[in-house]
Protein backbone atom coordinates (compact mmCIF):
# COMPACT_ATOMS: atom_id res chain seq x y z
CA UNK A 1 0.00 0.00 0.00
CA UNK A 2 1.57 3.79 -1.11
CA UNK A 3 2.00 5.70 1.87
CA UNK A 4 1.21 9.22 0.82
CA UNK A 5 0.29 12.30 2.66
CA UNK A 6 -0.62 11.92 6.53
CA UNK A 7 -4.56 12.51 6.48
CA UNK A 8 -4.14 12.93 10.18
CA UNK A 9 -1.37 13.79 12.11
CA UNK A 10 -1.55 14.59 15.91
CA UNK A 11 1.98 16.37 17.52
CA UNK A 12 1.74 16.14 21.42
CA UNK A 13 -1.54 16.31 21.84
CA UNK A 14 -2.42 17.04 24.93
CA UNK A 15 -6.30 17.87 26.23
CA UNK A 16 -7.76 18.20 30.07
CA UNK A 17 -11.27 18.44 31.11
CA UNK A 18 -11.35 20.36 34.32
CA UNK A 19 -8.36 19.46 36.15
CA UNK A 20 -8.15 15.93 34.81
CA UNK A 21 -5.55 15.78 31.87
CA UNK A 22 -7.03 13.13 29.60
CA UNK A 23 -4.54 12.80 27.02
CA UNK A 24 -0.96 13.36 27.81
CA UNK A 25 1.30 14.00 24.85
CA UNK A 26 -0.38 11.79 21.84
CA UNK A 27 1.89 11.58 19.05
CA UNK A 28 0.40 9.83 15.37
CA UNK A 29 0.47 9.78 12.04
CA UNK A 30 -2.34 7.96 9.61
CA UNK A 31 -1.96 7.72 5.77
CA UNK A 32 -4.94 7.20 3.82
CA UNK A 33 -6.69 4.23 3.08
CA UNK A 34 -5.28 3.03 7.00
CA UNK A 35 -7.25 1.34 9.08
CA UNK A 36 -6.54 1.87 12.81
CA UNK A 37 -7.88 0.24 15.54
CA UNK A 38 -7.55 2.52 19.08
CA UNK A 39 -8.28 -0.27 22.33
CA UNK A 40 -8.27 1.16 25.72
CA UNK A 41 -9.59 0.70 29.62
CA UNK A 42 -12.84 2.43 29.75
CA UNK A 43 -12.14 5.75 30.80
CA UNK A 44 -8.77 6.15 29.56
CA UNK A 45 -10.09 8.94 26.68
CA UNK A 46 -10.70 6.80 23.54
CA UNK A 47 -13.99 9.07 22.80
CA UNK A 48 -11.71 12.42 23.65
CA UNK A 49 -8.98 11.59 21.30
CA UNK A 50 -10.93 10.46 18.70
CA UNK A 51 -12.65 13.76 18.89
CA UNK A 52 -9.78 15.45 18.70
CA UNK A 53 -8.99 13.46 14.87
CA UNK A 54 -12.39 14.25 13.75
CA UNK A 55 -12.15 17.89 14.57
CA UNK A 56 -15.02 18.06 17.40
CA UNK A 57 -13.09 18.85 20.16
CA UNK A 58 -10.60 21.53 20.67
CA UNK A 59 -6.85 20.47 22.25
CA UNK A 60 -5.16 21.81 25.19
CA UNK A 61 -2.43 21.52 23.66
CA UNK A 62 0.17 20.03 21.24
CA UNK A 63 -1.28 20.17 17.16
CA UNK A 64 -4.09 18.22 15.12
CA UNK A 65 -3.43 18.40 11.29
CA UNK A 66 -5.78 16.94 8.51
CA UNK A 67 -4.30 16.53 5.47
CA UNK A 68 -1.47 19.09 6.37
CA UNK A 69 -3.91 21.55 7.58
CA UNK A 70 -3.88 22.48 10.82
CA UNK A 71 -6.95 25.12 10.77
CA UNK A 72 -10.88 23.29 10.98
CA UNK A 73 -12.69 24.98 8.30
CA UNK A 74 -16.21 23.56 6.90
CA UNK A 75 -14.42 22.63 3.83
CA UNK A 76 -12.20 20.17 5.92
CA UNK A 77 -15.24 19.33 8.31
CA UNK A 78 -17.00 17.52 5.35
CA UNK A 79 -13.55 15.64 4.57
CA UNK A 80 -14.44 13.78 8.03
CA UNK A 81 -17.12 11.86 9.64
CA UNK A 82 -17.71 10.65 12.97
CA UNK A 83 -19.62 7.71 14.30
CA UNK A 84 -20.33 8.71 17.88
CA UNK A 85 -21.09 5.63 20.55
CA UNK A 86 -24.29 6.75 20.71
CA UNK A 87 -26.90 7.31 17.49
CA UNK A 88 -27.46 11.28 18.28
CA UNK A 89 -30.62 11.20 15.86
CA UNK A 90 -32.85 13.53 15.92
CA UNK A 91 -35.97 11.86 17.72
CA UNK A 92 -38.60 14.13 16.13
CA UNK A 93 -37.26 13.26 12.92
CA UNK A 94 -37.70 9.84 10.71
CA UNK A 95 -34.42 8.19 9.91
CA UNK A 96 -35.38 9.21 6.23
CA UNK A 97 -35.49 13.28 6.96
CA UNK A 98 -32.22 12.13 9.86
CA UNK A 99 -30.31 11.44 6.61
CA UNK A 100 -31.77 14.18 4.35
CA UNK A 101 -30.82 16.63 6.89
CA UNK A 102 -27.12 15.09 6.99
CA UNK A 103 -26.45 15.19 3.62
CA UNK A 104 -28.28 19.01 2.86
CA UNK A 105 -25.78 19.90 5.87
CA UNK A 106 -22.99 18.54 3.85
CA UNK A 107 -23.49 19.83 0.57
CA UNK A 108 -24.50 16.56 -0.90
CA UNK A 109 -25.89 16.82 -4.19
CA UNK A 110 -29.74 14.70 -4.33
CA UNK A 111 -30.25 14.50 -0.55
CA UNK A 112 -32.99 12.43 -1.19
CA UNK A 113 -31.67 9.52 -3.76
CA UNK A 114 -28.44 9.84 -1.00
CA UNK A 115 -30.28 8.98 1.27
CA UNK A 116 -32.32 6.36 -0.30
CA UNK A 117 -29.64 4.74 -1.55
CA UNK A 118 -27.88 4.40 2.47
CA UNK A 119 -31.39 3.28 3.73
CA UNK A 120 -30.89 0.31 1.21
CA UNK A 121 -27.34 -0.23 2.30
CA UNK A 122 -28.37 -0.41 5.71
CA UNK A 123 -31.18 -2.48 4.83
CA UNK A 124 -33.97 -0.53 6.41
CA UNK A 125 -35.86 0.91 3.46
CA UNK A 126 -38.87 -0.39 5.15
CA UNK A 127 -38.81 1.54 7.57
CA UNK A 128 -37.74 4.89 6.14
CA UNK A 129 -40.69 6.84 7.67
CA UNK A 130 -40.00 5.27 11.43
CA UNK A 131 -38.43 7.76 14.08
CA UNK A 132 -35.58 6.23 15.97
CA UNK A 133 -37.51 5.69 19.06
CA UNK A 134 -39.48 3.07 17.21
CA UNK A 135 -36.19 1.16 16.38
CA UNK A 136 -33.76 -0.91 18.31
CA UNK A 137 -30.58 0.51 19.37
CA UNK A 138 -28.52 -1.44 16.42
CA UNK A 139 -30.96 0.00 14.05
CA UNK A 140 -30.42 3.37 15.14
CA UNK A 141 -26.33 2.54 15.02
CA UNK A 142 -26.96 1.50 11.57
CA UNK A 143 -28.56 4.63 10.32
CA UNK A 144 -25.95 6.83 12.33
CA UNK A 145 -23.22 5.19 10.68
CA UNK A 146 -24.91 6.05 7.64
CA UNK A 147 -25.64 9.51 8.35
CA UNK A 148 -21.79 9.80 9.26
CA UNK A 149 -20.66 7.71 5.94
CA UNK A 150 -23.26 9.97 3.43
CA UNK A 151 -21.35 12.85 2.18
CA UNK A 152 -18.54 9.88 0.84
CA UNK A 153 -15.76 11.42 3.93
CA UNK A 154 -12.13 10.83 3.75
CA UNK A 155 -11.50 10.44 7.30
CA UNK A 156 -13.60 7.87 8.71
CA UNK A 157 -13.42 7.45 12.62
CA UNK A 158 -16.23 5.81 14.76
CA UNK A 159 -16.52 5.54 18.57
CA UNK A 160 -17.20 1.64 19.28
CA UNK A 161 -19.15 1.29 16.31
CA UNK A 162 -19.62 -2.56 17.01
CA UNK A 163 -21.83 -2.20 19.93
CA UNK A 164 -25.39 -2.65 20.01
CA UNK A 165 -24.80 -4.51 16.16
CA UNK A 166 -25.93 -7.84 16.15
CA UNK A 167 -23.91 -10.29 14.13
CA UNK A 168 -25.37 -9.41 10.69
CA UNK A 169 -25.00 -5.84 11.76
CA UNK A 170 -21.47 -6.82 12.96
CA UNK A 171 -20.81 -8.47 9.31
CA UNK A 172 -22.62 -5.45 7.52
CA UNK A 173 -20.16 -3.26 9.41
CA UNK A 174 -17.43 -5.05 8.83
CA UNK A 175 -17.60 -5.12 4.92
CA UNK A 176 -18.34 -1.65 4.96
CA UNK A 177 -15.30 -0.55 6.80
CA UNK A 178 -13.39 -2.85 4.37
CA UNK A 179 -14.61 -0.85 1.60
CA UNK A 180 -13.82 2.59 3.06
CA UNK A 181 -9.66 1.61 3.53
CA UNK A 182 -10.13 0.47 -0.19
CA UNK A 183 -11.19 3.21 -1.39
CA UNK A 184 -8.10 5.05 0.05
CA UNK A 185 -10.13 6.32 2.75
CA UNK A 186 -8.72 6.38 6.53
CA UNK A 187 -10.92 4.70 9.09
CA UNK A 188 -10.34 5.11 12.48
CA UNK A 189 -12.50 2.84 14.90
CA UNK A 190 -12.46 2.42 19.01
CA UNK A 191 -13.06 -1.05 19.87
CA UNK A 192 -12.77 -3.53 22.97
CA UNK A 193 -13.00 -6.63 21.08
CA UNK A 194 -9.08 -7.26 20.28
CA UNK A 195 -10.12 -10.01 17.92
CA UNK A 196 -12.28 -7.84 15.68
CA UNK A 197 -9.51 -5.01 16.26
CA UNK A 198 -7.00 -7.55 14.80
CA UNK A 199 -9.22 -8.69 12.17
CA UNK A 200 -9.66 -5.72 10.69
CA UNK A 201 -7.06 -3.28 11.36
CA UNK A 202 -3.69 -3.10 9.90
CA UNK A 203 -2.26 -1.25 13.03
CA UNK A 204 -3.49 -1.23 16.57
CA UNK A 205 -2.71 1.30 18.64
CA UNK A 206 -3.29 1.23 22.79
CA UNK A 207 -4.10 3.95 24.79
CA UNK A 208 -3.17 4.02 28.47
CA UNK A 209 -2.37 6.22 30.77
CA UNK A 210 -2.91 9.66 28.15
CA UNK A 211 -0.36 8.47 25.88
CA UNK A 212 -0.95 5.98 22.97
CA UNK A 213 1.36 2.57 22.15
CA UNK A 214 1.41 0.78 19.69
CA UNK A 215 -0.39 -2.89 20.47
CA UNK A 216 -0.36 -5.04 17.44
CA UNK A 217 0.99 -5.21 13.75
CA UNK A 218 -1.27 -7.04 11.84
CA UNK A 219 0.11 -8.65 8.90
CA UNK A 220 0.00 -6.26 6.21
CA UNK A 221 2.48 -3.40 5.85
CA UNK A 222 4.13 -1.16 8.35
CA UNK A 223 3.13 2.32 8.66
CA UNK A 224 5.07 4.93 10.06
CA UNK A 225 4.73 6.46 13.84
CA UNK A 226 6.81 8.81 15.53
CA UNK A 227 6.51 6.74 18.75
CA UNK A 228 7.87 3.53 16.87
CA UNK A 229 10.22 5.62 15.04
CA UNK A 230 11.54 6.91 18.80
CA UNK A 231 11.92 3.43 19.95
CA UNK B 1 -23.46 29.27 5.51
CA UNK B 2 -27.14 30.64 4.19
CA UNK B 3 -27.45 27.13 2.99
CA UNK B 4 -26.89 25.41 6.46
CA UNK B 5 -28.74 27.81 8.23
CA UNK B 6 -31.70 27.28 6.33
CA UNK B 7 -31.69 23.56 6.83
CA UNK B 8 -31.34 23.99 9.83
CA UNK B 9 -33.89 26.41 10.64
CA UNK B 10 -36.49 23.89 8.26
CA UNK B 11 -35.29 20.91 10.63
CA UNK B 12 -36.21 23.16 13.75
CA UNK B 13 -39.41 24.05 12.80
CA UNK B 14 -40.23 20.43 11.10
CA UNK B 15 -39.36 19.34 14.64
CA UNK B 16 -41.98 21.99 16.03
CA UNK B 17 -44.54 21.60 13.83
CA UNK B 18 -44.46 17.65 14.14
CA UNK B 19 -43.17 17.34 17.92
CA UNK B 20 -44.48 20.64 19.18
CA UNK B 21 -42.11 20.80 21.75
CA UNK B 22 -42.80 24.10 22.87
CA UNK B 23 -44.94 26.81 20.88
CA UNK B 24 -48.44 25.49 22.16
CA UNK B 25 -47.55 26.19 26.12
CA UNK B 26 -45.71 29.14 24.53
CA UNK B 27 -49.19 30.76 23.61
CA UNK B 28 -51.19 29.13 26.46
CA UNK B 29 -49.23 30.80 29.20
CA UNK B 30 -48.94 34.02 27.14
CA UNK B 31 -52.60 34.42 26.77
CA UNK B 32 -53.49 32.77 30.26
CA UNK B 33 -51.38 35.61 31.62
CA UNK B 34 -52.11 38.72 29.03
CA UNK B 35 -55.99 37.84 30.01
CA UNK B 36 -55.36 37.87 33.89
CA UNK B 37 -53.42 40.63 33.82
CA UNK B 38 -55.90 42.73 31.81
CA UNK B 39 -58.80 41.56 32.94
CA UNK B 40 -57.66 41.85 36.78
CA UNK B 41 -56.28 45.74 36.22
CA UNK B 42 -59.79 47.15 37.20
CA UNK B 43 -58.07 51.17 36.82
CA UNK B 44 -59.15 53.98 35.03
CA UNK B 45 -58.27 54.42 31.14
CA UNK B 46 -55.18 56.71 31.47
CA UNK B 47 -53.85 54.62 34.14
CA UNK B 48 -54.34 51.44 32.11
CA UNK B 49 -52.58 53.17 29.03
CA UNK B 50 -49.19 54.03 31.66
CA UNK B 51 -49.20 50.18 32.53
CA UNK B 52 -50.08 48.46 29.71
CA UNK B 53 -46.36 48.00 28.29
CA UNK B 54 -44.77 47.05 31.15
CA UNK B 55 -47.75 44.14 31.54
CA UNK B 56 -47.67 42.94 27.88
CA UNK B 57 -44.05 42.55 27.86
CA UNK B 58 -43.52 40.59 31.23
CA UNK B 59 -46.07 38.40 29.77
CA UNK B 60 -44.00 38.13 26.30
CA UNK B 61 -40.41 37.64 28.15
CA UNK B 62 -41.94 34.71 30.78
CA UNK B 63 -43.73 33.14 27.64
CA UNK B 64 -41.24 33.70 25.34
CA UNK B 65 -38.68 31.76 27.34
CA UNK B 66 -40.13 28.87 27.49
CA UNK B 67 -39.60 28.90 23.51
CA UNK B 68 -35.94 30.14 23.75
CA UNK B 69 -34.78 27.59 26.42
CA UNK B 70 -36.79 24.44 24.31
CA UNK B 71 -34.98 25.52 21.32
CA UNK B 72 -31.18 24.56 23.12
CA UNK B 73 -32.76 21.80 25.67
CA UNK B 74 -34.30 19.46 23.25
CA UNK B 75 -31.32 19.36 21.45
CA UNK B 76 -28.89 18.51 24.83
CA UNK B 77 -31.78 16.58 25.84
CA UNK B 78 -31.85 14.71 22.77
CA UNK B 79 -27.89 13.76 22.55
CA UNK B 80 -27.88 16.05 19.26
CA UNK B 81 -25.75 19.11 20.09
CA UNK B 82 -22.73 16.73 19.18
CA UNK B 83 -24.36 15.98 15.97
CA UNK B 84 -25.34 19.21 15.19
CA UNK B 85 -21.77 21.34 15.64
CA UNK B 86 -20.21 18.03 13.80
CA UNK B 87 -21.72 19.00 10.63
CA UNK B 88 -19.34 21.51 8.37
CA UNK B 89 -21.22 24.57 9.52
CA UNK B 90 -19.73 27.49 11.69
CA UNK B 91 -21.03 27.58 15.28
CA UNK B 92 -22.32 30.89 14.79
CA UNK B 93 -24.62 29.49 11.57
CA UNK B 94 -25.76 27.28 14.07
CA UNK B 95 -26.57 30.34 16.46
CA UNK B 96 -27.90 32.29 13.67
CA UNK B 97 -30.66 29.62 13.08
CA UNK B 98 -31.77 29.16 16.92
CA UNK B 99 -31.85 32.89 17.03
CA UNK B 100 -33.94 33.14 13.70
CA UNK B 101 -36.38 30.69 14.81
CA UNK B 102 -36.96 31.68 18.18
CA UNK B 103 -37.37 35.26 16.78
CA UNK B 104 -40.32 33.84 14.54
CA UNK B 105 -41.67 31.68 17.29
CA UNK B 106 -41.81 35.49 19.51
CA UNK B 107 -43.26 37.07 16.83
CA UNK B 108 -46.33 33.96 16.49
CA UNK B 109 -46.84 34.47 20.34
CA UNK B 110 -47.40 38.18 19.86
CA UNK B 111 -49.26 38.05 16.65
CA UNK B 112 -51.82 36.25 18.97
CA UNK B 113 -51.33 37.67 22.34
CA UNK B 114 -50.76 41.50 21.20
CA UNK B 115 -54.23 42.02 20.24
CA UNK B 116 -55.97 39.36 22.43
CA UNK B 117 -54.10 42.09 25.00
CA UNK B 118 -55.07 45.52 23.78
CA UNK B 119 -58.85 43.89 23.25
CA UNK B 120 -59.34 42.37 27.00
CA UNK B 121 -57.46 45.83 28.54
CA UNK B 122 -59.44 48.41 25.98
CA UNK B 123 -55.84 49.80 25.15
CA UNK B 124 -54.79 51.00 21.99
CA UNK B 125 -51.46 49.60 21.18
CA UNK B 126 -52.36 48.36 17.23
CA UNK B 127 -52.72 52.06 16.35
CA UNK B 128 -50.95 52.90 14.16
CA UNK B 129 -49.98 49.56 13.21
CA UNK B 130 -46.34 50.66 11.79
CA UNK B 131 -45.08 51.45 15.23
CA UNK B 132 -45.95 48.54 17.14
CA UNK B 133 -44.73 46.07 14.25
CA UNK B 134 -41.24 47.47 14.34
CA UNK B 135 -41.28 48.00 17.88
CA UNK B 136 -41.62 44.34 18.64
CA UNK B 137 -39.35 43.18 15.92
CA UNK B 138 -36.92 45.05 17.13
CA UNK B 139 -37.21 43.79 20.93
CA UNK B 140 -37.67 40.12 19.65
CA UNK B 141 -34.33 40.04 18.19
CA UNK B 142 -32.96 41.31 21.06
CA UNK B 143 -34.65 39.11 23.51
CA UNK B 144 -33.80 36.48 21.10
CA UNK B 145 -30.28 37.12 20.39
CA UNK B 146 -29.49 37.38 24.39
CA UNK B 147 -31.98 34.42 24.98
CA UNK B 148 -30.63 32.22 22.90
CA UNK B 149 -27.03 33.03 23.67
CA UNK B 150 -28.23 32.31 27.43
CA UNK B 151 -29.90 29.18 26.99
CA UNK B 152 -27.24 27.42 25.07
CA UNK B 153 -25.02 28.42 27.96
CA UNK B 154 -26.55 27.00 30.87
CA UNK B 155 -27.72 23.88 28.57
CA UNK B 156 -24.33 22.67 28.42
CA UNK B 157 -23.54 23.48 31.51
CA UNK B 158 -26.47 21.10 32.77
CA UNK B 159 -28.65 23.38 34.71
CA UNK B 160 -31.21 25.01 31.91
CA UNK B 161 -34.37 26.38 33.39
CA UNK B 162 -32.99 26.95 36.96
CA UNK B 163 -29.84 29.14 36.26
CA UNK B 164 -31.40 30.74 32.77
CA UNK B 165 -34.14 32.52 34.45
CA UNK B 166 -31.35 33.70 36.79
CA UNK B 167 -29.16 34.87 34.03
CA UNK B 168 -31.79 36.36 31.35
CA UNK B 169 -33.75 37.94 33.85
CA UNK B 170 -31.72 40.88 34.86
CA UNK B 171 -30.11 40.95 31.29
CA UNK B 172 -33.38 41.69 29.96
CA UNK B 173 -34.02 44.42 32.13
CA UNK B 174 -33.29 47.09 29.58
CA UNK B 175 -34.99 45.67 26.40
CA UNK B 176 -38.05 45.38 28.43
CA UNK B 177 -38.10 48.68 29.23
CA UNK B 178 -37.37 50.05 26.62
CA UNK B 179 -40.21 47.65 24.28
CA UNK B 180 -42.18 48.92 27.69
CA UNK B 181 -41.93 52.32 27.14
CA UNK B 182 -42.57 51.75 23.72
CA UNK B 183 -45.89 50.43 23.79
CA UNK B 184 -46.75 52.91 26.54
CA UNK B 185 -46.39 55.55 24.22
CA UNK B 186 -47.84 54.14 21.46
CA UNK B 187 -50.94 53.54 23.98
CA UNK B 188 -50.74 56.85 24.59
CA UNK B 189 -50.71 57.98 20.62
CA UNK B 190 -47.57 59.48 21.32
CA UNK B 191 -44.97 58.46 17.96
CA UNK B 192 -42.57 61.56 19.18
CA UNK B 193 -38.92 61.54 19.48
CA UNK B 194 -39.03 59.75 23.25
CA UNK B 195 -40.93 57.09 20.98
CA UNK B 196 -38.07 57.31 18.27
CA UNK B 197 -35.02 57.22 21.41
CA UNK B 198 -36.40 54.02 22.61
CA UNK B 199 -36.59 52.13 19.33
CA UNK B 200 -33.03 53.09 18.30
CA UNK B 201 -32.27 51.87 21.76
CA UNK B 202 -33.83 48.38 21.11
CA UNK B 203 -32.19 48.40 17.41
CA UNK B 204 -28.49 49.23 18.97
CA UNK B 205 -29.63 46.18 21.77
CA UNK B 206 -30.13 43.89 19.14
CA UNK B 207 -27.46 45.11 17.23
CA UNK B 208 -25.14 44.41 20.00
CA UNK B 209 -26.14 41.02 21.46
CA UNK B 210 -26.48 39.56 17.95
CA UNK B 211 -22.84 40.38 17.60
CA UNK B 212 -21.92 39.33 20.84
CA UNK B 213 -23.93 36.17 20.49
CA UNK B 214 -21.99 35.34 17.14
CA UNK B 215 -18.78 35.29 18.03
CA UNK B 216 -19.12 33.76 21.57
CA UNK B 217 -21.58 31.12 20.35
CA UNK B 218 -18.56 28.82 19.28
CA UNK B 219 -16.85 29.54 22.99
CA UNK B 220 -19.83 28.59 24.70
CA UNK B 221 -21.16 25.24 22.76
CA UNK B 222 -17.17 23.85 22.55
CA UNK B 223 -16.38 21.50 25.26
Amino acid sequence: MSISIASIEMRGLSKALGDRLILDGVDVRLHCGECVALTGDNGCGKTTLLRCMAAQMRPTGGEVCWFGKNVIDAALKRRIGMVSHESRLDPHLTIRENLIFAGRMCSVSRPGLRADHWLDVCGMSARADHRPKQLSRGMCQRISIARSLIHEPEIVVLDEPFSGLDAFGTKWLHNLLRERTAGERTVVFSTHDPLCAESLAGRVLHLADGRLQEAGLAATARYSCPANEAA
Amino acid sequence: MTTGLWWMMSKDLLCEISGKRSWPSMMLLGIVVAVVFALQAQLPQEQRNQMCGVLLWVTILFAGLLGIDRSCSSEQDDGCWEALLAYPVSPAAVYWSKLLVNVLSLTLLEILLIPAFGTFAGVRILNPIAAIVPLTFAANFGIAALGTLLSALTNRLGLSGQLLAVLVLPLMIPVILAAAEGTRLIALGRIDEEWWRWFQFLIGFALIFVTVGSILFEFVVEE
